[in-house]
């Protein structure tokens, strides 16, 4: 079975920077992330929006990674947002905790008003 | 990965609905939970029953690799997939030695893991024992064993 390796596009939304990730989140991950990371990191923005429409495979590695980029946000005071989790990410990332300290929004839309808005 | 060997009757454990094994490689984890998904299909297991199955043999499987043949490509991972009349039973065998590891899969301290306390890492066996019903691990000389166990009664798909 190929692995579908991840390709992240990065944007700007009203003054979100939004990474569209498309593919696994995996170990064979960690380089794109970090990368669309940093480029998302240098538009400054207030706000960063994980947008895993395109992802429908996250690993416990790839769970690590996304702890890494909160961990980054944290200590440069910015949001880390996350959308279009599929319901059973959802649940793991309510049972990791990770939605205790990223907010989770069913689709991109409404991530953007909410962040616009706080 | 072998091929899936023809199911099989064995008046103790149940039967077998599948018995393959896959190449240590990174990824193959993948290959390993939707072989065992195919096979879960048949007995009713679909939607979030699924997803939660298809995610703990992934994480067994990756352990299975990393911590029991070290990514070595020639050692592979046995998958043995079983039901009997009242669980569904998934055992992965890999070839590590000495003690086999420790169950106990308390919840990974997020926040000192945020606060660089901790390695971001470490949510595979917490993950697994989250998904399903129950896990037993065994092991000898030779080869470790982690036993997936789901509930039938819980799919309601038997």
């Amino acid at each position: 079975m190929d692995v579908r390796h991840l390709n992240v596009e990065v944007r700007l939304e009203e003054g979100i920077a939004v990474l569209d990730l498309v593919g696994e989140i995996n170990g064979f991950a960690e380089e794109a992330l970090n990368a669309a990371y940093a480029e998302a990191e240098a538009k400054d923005p207030q706000t960063i929006l994980l947008n895993f429409e395109g992802v429908d495979y996250i690993n416990s590695t790839g769970i690590a990674l996304i702890v890494g980029l909160l961990a980054k946000a944290r200590a440069s005071h910015r949001s880390l947002l996350a959308c279009n989790l599929s319901q059973h990410y959802v649940e793991i990332f309510n049972i990791t905790r990770l939605s205790d300290f990223m907010s989770v929004f069913p689709d991109e839309q409404t991530a953007v008003v909410e962040a616009s808005e706080s | 990965m072998t091929d899936p060997k023809p199911a099989r009757t064995d008046a103790e454990l149940g039967r077998t609905l599948a018995d393959f094994s896959v190449p240590s490689e990174p990824g193959n984890e993948r290959l390993a939970m939707e072989t065992v998904a195919e096979s879960a299909k048949g007995l009713g297991f679909s939607g979030e029953n699924l997803e939660r199955l298809k995610t703990a043999v992934a994480e067994a499987t990756m352990n299975a690799m990393e911590h029991g043949n070290h990514y070595r490509p020639e050692l592979p991972v046995e998958l043995q997939v079983l039901v009997t009349d009242q669980d569904l039973l998934v055992r992965i065998t890999d070839r590590g030695s000495g003690p086999p590891p420790k169950e106990e899969a308390d919840a990974p301290d997020l926040l000192a893991k945020l606060e660089g306390v901790q390695t971001p890492r470490g949510w595979g066996l917490f993950l697994i024992k989250s998904m399903v019903d129950g896990m037993n691990i065994t092991g000898d000389e030779g080869h470790h064993t982690v036993e997936l166990v789901v509930h039938l009664e819980a799919e309601g798909g038997k």
